[in-house]
């Protein structure tokens, strides 16, 4: 279109002009500066649902915020020797713990512990569970003390021997019992290496949230820097000896966070600029015409930014996988604009045209447009934050997209676009495919049978994708995460206990409780034992109890000569016990706040903490051996109200469950909108049979072809198919326009050709992608579209009078 | 073994080797027993039952505490050692993993966490699995005595370990491990006797 003032003044006038234009300069640029201030998240929580159970709430806690969503694992491997990995390991320790940036550094250093020990030590008689008035009866000392004697002369005797005097009834001992892990890794050169390679292992946690993606971006490009540092000061880059250089490997969910956020990100933006590269390439062998191709764009463009800024005011943050998604949407709203690019053209007065297509096929792409809404509007009301995004984004886009096509196009290019390109080809390759298909139509009909058949045999079995099929993780890093875990030997990490109530002490007194039942399971052997915060945080009420039980200095010492009578050790030995005991009876009892710091600190902190919601919550790490059984512990904590029993795997398992069931239930209701609004515009149920033949066809070939292939389905193949419903009632209805109007221009047919080419190239684009939640909706929807036009096309009635017509 | 222990040796340890095989006077045949040769012994036990005393040495409290109970092995790497008086205890090792059971109470651990405790283990299993490269792992190793009298003396090799204990020493007759005594670091000391029960003889 050249901007000649004589084609101005047959469009639109000069002043309504820029005044659709600057609004939509404003609407776009007001989009952008929302997306500019946009969160960007990336973690499974949009995949959780909005209003969870008790147990999954926990999940979704601990998921978001919990320690394991902010620790990281490391291992070092190669260097010279494992003298020389242990140095690095210590280097790399001492520099992350004076960081600043990390709650604990842990590599089986246990030099911080010193502290912690005397801490303890000072407050045995606060934290020994030993601690009860039958302990310090003349029976009880005797039984205490010969206990502890029958230590000494062991090697254990070196470590009871210089506390002897102090604590001769062993609380300090029983206090350690408890805080020793059952399942540690292994230790050489004095830090923890690994049991099956060689290789250094660290531990540690973040101070940052879990949730805070940019920090733990940070923590872990501040891991990478220490660790060269340390390596250049191990003198682990002089290569010369043929070692190996150290190399630092590093796993954890931040990790996966971060890489994953990075990883969408940068596949959206990957596909989106080879999906503009490929799809301007089909536009300008269309159009032959660089400025049509910018024309058709502008909808593109629009939409995405309309569909983010969308997603963003209404949830806060975008997730990755929305970004992501928002590379399929090209497909389908490129086409509203080929359609008026294509169907405004041969205008009878010049500068008419838009106003011709307003009149004449508006209305489809409108109905069209509608349909793709109602589609979409089902996820809206999903419990599942995650899809509720992808409905929002999916309306407002398509929604800016095709108001941009009626109200905006006009005003850039009134006539459509000019040159034919290679469109007359499609035109005919079109026609021919119109001329021929519907005598396929019977086979089509023994293939949708067939793939009937197929989908019936396999049933649900069909359906069996899970979780962590959306999960764009590699299969190798699961694998590094897999094997360092399995290094690092922590507590398990697929059962968890979880206390909860209204405050702190609350919290504290029902995880004693709970200890006690789990005491029963440790003896029992089901489990290697258990990491409880009451064991260095005790109820104040336990506390106080266990202080109440202690004599005063009198009694004691009384109670000490007879308990004492022919024992190795006289009660005269035991001066500084009496005098420990007397001075703890003063002491107040241990508050959160003595552990603020120090190196108790971060494992309170990972077991205790306040609910997001309010009300406090404990945490028990459970250690597991082969004879757990997960019934059972929930038979033995089922009397306690405050505690649940969350199996990770399990509830994740439900929950997916949960969410497939609910996605099943929404594509279901979208595309019984889809059907009524049809029934709606139509009013003849025979136009509607013929409109929703062909999608409900293309929906079960398209499963059938993925049953045969044994793909296993998910959500989002599930949301792929209401996309093939959403794109494929456009062609469905332009078949069925053109049977009421019994003409087929060849500009119609290459419009539905190119748009159909457009949509299956912008889909099969992100079949192959790198990220399964994205591979799965491109698979399903290119072929899915591929096979609606080309249904629509075979169960057309009049077909010869529109092929003929077309191609003569 | 004389002819090979002749060429290859220097001429002041052949003396040695001469001088020490005249001092074991009374074991026929007189040659110096070396550790793969007692390790060769031990090695052929792949199960025992024993019980044992033990007389304690701690400073500052005269005279011995003792201690009795049972000790079971089973090659390649199981050892349970069960007192009974004064306190009942049990500590069982299977590989890595070491089950201690005191006062009613059972805990479990991670030998291989623990360098130290791994290295205490390994002096007595080892020794009664016949392994000398997991024994000489963590200690110097000297064997001196006959096959119907032999002693092996351990030094720990790591430092860890060696700032526990001083020295260990095992002593026994042919395939049999009769006595262990300890000494820690401190000067506290412990010596157990080991009084194997042989299958079929009632105890």
């Amino acid at each position: 279109m050249s901007a000649s003032p004589a084609v101005t003044n047959a469009g639109p006038s000069r002043g309504r002009r820029a005044l659709v234009l600057l609004l939509w300069l404003a609407a776009v640029l007001a989009g952008v500066a929302v997306i500019s201030r946009t969160q960007f998240s990336a973690d499974l929580s949009a995949f959780l649902p909005a209003s969870p159970d008790a147990r999954q709430r926990v999940l979704i806690e601990q998921l978001q915020s919990g320690v394991a969503s902010r620790t990281l694992m490391m291992g070092v491997e190669g260097g010279k020797d494992s003298a020389q990995r242990a140095d690095i390991s210590r280097a790399l320790g001492k520099s992350m713990r004076s960081s600043g940036l990390f709650e604990q550094v842990q590599n089986g250093d246990t030099s911080d512990w010193q502290e912690a020990g005397t801490f303890v030590f000072d407050h045995r008689y606060h934290l020994s569970p030993d601690v009860t008035p039958e302990r310090f009866t003349e029976a009880g000392l005797r039984d205490a003390i010969v206990d502890t004697l029958s230590m000494l002369g062991t090697p254990a005797g070196n470590m009871v021997r210089p506390l002897l005097e102090r604590d001769p009834t062993g609380e300090t001992q029983r206090i350690a019992e408890g805080l020793i892990p059952a399942s540690s890794p292994r230790t050489e050169n004095g830090v923890w290496v690994s049991r099956t390679a060689p290789r250094a292992m660290l531990l540690t946690t973040t101070k940052a949230s879990g949730s805070d993606l940019d920090a733990q971006a940070a923590a872990i490009a501040r891991v990478k820097l220490e660790f060269d540092k340390a390596v250049a000061k191990a003198g682990g880059d002089a290569t010369g000896s043929g070692a190996e250089k150290p190399r630092l490997l590093l796993s954890g969910a931040p990790v996966f966070s971060v890489e994953s956020r990075d990883k969408i990100k940068g596949e959206a933006i990957h596909l989106a600029i080879v999906g503009a590269i490929v799809m301007g390439c089909l536009l300008l062998l269309a159009f032959a015409s660089p400025r049509a191709l910018v024309i058709a764009l502008l909808p593109v463009l629009t939409g995405v930014v309309a569909g983010t800024a969308a997603v963003s005011l209404v949830f806060g943050s975008v997730h990755g996988l929305t970004m992501g998604f928002g590379s399929t949407l090209i497909g389908e709203t490129v086409d509203y604009a080929i359609y008026y690019l294509i169907q405004a053209r041969g205008a009878a007065v010049r500068g008419t045209g838009w106003q011709r297509w307003r009149d004449l096929n508006w209305p489809t792409v409108r109905l069209g447009l509608l349909t793709s809404v109602c589609g979409f509007a089902a996820l809206l009301f999903s419990g599942f934050p995650g899809l509720a995004q992808l409905g929002v984004f999916s309306i407002a886009g398509l929604v800016a997209a095709a108001f941009v096509t009626r109200h905006g196009l006009p005003m850039l290019a009134p006539d459509g676009a000019t040159g034919m390109g290679m469109r007359r080809q499609m035109a005919r390759m079109a026609g021919g495919i119109v001329h021929y298909l519907p005598r396929l139509r019977i086979g089509f009909v023994v293939l949708g049978i067939a793939a009937l058949g197929l989908m019936a045999w396999q049933g649900g079995d069909l359906w069996r994708a899970n979780l962590t099929s959306m999960s764009p993780i590699t299969k190798a890093s699961q694998d590094l995460d897999a094997s360092l875990r399995a290094d690092i030997g922590a507590a398990d990490g697929g059962t968890l206990v979880v206390v909860q109530a209204a405050d702190e002490q609350g919290a504290l007194r029902a995880t004693e409780a709970a200890g006690l039942k789990l005491d029963a399971l440790v003896a029992d052997g089901q489990l290697g034992g258990y990491e409880s915060v009451a064991r260095m945080l005790p109820s104040v009420a336990t506390q106080q109890a266990r202080l109440a039980s202690l004599p005063d200095a009198a009694t004691l010492q009384r109670r000490l000569v007879a308990a004492t009578a022919g024992l190795p050790l006289p009660a005269s030995m035991l001066q500084p016990f009496v005098v420990s005991v007397d001075a703890s009876r003063a002491l107040p009892p241990i508050t959160r706040a003595d552990l603020a710091d120090g190196a108790l600190a971060p494992v309170v902190r990972a077991l205790l903490y306040e609910r997001p919601g309010g009300g406090w919550s404990s945490l028990i790490a459970l250690h597991t051996t082969d004879t757990f059984d997960s019934a059972k512990l929930a038979a033995s904590l089922s009397s306690l109200p405050e505690v649940q029993v969350v199996d990770i795997g399990r509830e994740l398992g439900s929950l997916y469950d949960r969410y497939l069931h609910e996605a099943f239930v929404q594509v279901m209701l979208g595309a019984l909108a889809v059907v009524v609004l049809l029934g709606v515009y139509l009013r003849s149920i025979r136009r509607l049979v013929a409109v929703c033949q062909p999608l409900l066809l293309a929906v079960i070939l398209t499963l059938g072809g993925m049953a045969a292939l044994h793909v296993p389905l998910g959500i989002l193949h599930l949301v792929g198919l209401l996309l093939i419903v959403a794109v494929g009632s456009n062609y469905a209805l332009f078949f069925d326009q053109l049977q009421v109007t019994g003409r087929a221009d060849e500009d119609t047919l290459a419009s539905l050709m190119l748009a159909n080419l457009t949509t299956v190239v912008s889909f099969g684009l992100i079949a192959i992608s790198d990220i399964p939640a994205l591979s799965a909706i491109g698979r399903v929807v290119a072929p899915g579209a591929f096979l609606a036009l080309m249904l629509s096309a075979a169960f057309v009635r009049k077909a010869n009078k529109i092929a003929t017509e077309a191609v003569s | 073994m004389i002819s090979g222990l002749k060429t290859r040796l220097p001429r002041k340890l052949r003396d040695f080797a001469v001088v020490a095989a005249l001092l074991c006077v009374s074991s026929v045949p007189a040659w110096a027993f070396d550790l793969p040769e007692l390790m060769g012994l031990l090695g052929k036990q792949k199960h025992g039952e024993a019980n044992f005393v033990e007389q304690r040495y701690v400073r500052g409290f005269d005279g011995p505490l003792a201690a009795s109970g049972t000790l079971s092995f089973t090659a390649p790497d199981q050892l349970v050692r069960k007192t009974l008086s004064p306190r009942p205890e049990t500590m069982s090792v299977d590989g890595n993993a070491l089950v201690l059971s005191r006062s009613g109470r059972t805990r479990t651990m991670t030998l291989d966490s623990i360098p130290e405790l791994l290295g205490l283990v390994e002096a007595m299993r080892a020794t009664l699995a016949g392994n000398a490269p997991v024994l000489e792992r963590y200690f110097r190793t000297k064997v001196t005595g006959t096959v119907n009298e032999w002693a092996i003396d351990l030094a720990p090799i790591d430092e860890r370990l060696a700032s526990q204990i001083n020295y260990l020493r095992l002593t026994g007759r042919a395939g049999e491990v009769l006595g262990v005594e300890m000494e820690f670091r401190g000067g506290d000391r412990s010596v157990m006797t080991i009084s194997p029960r042989r299958p079929g003889v009632a105890q």
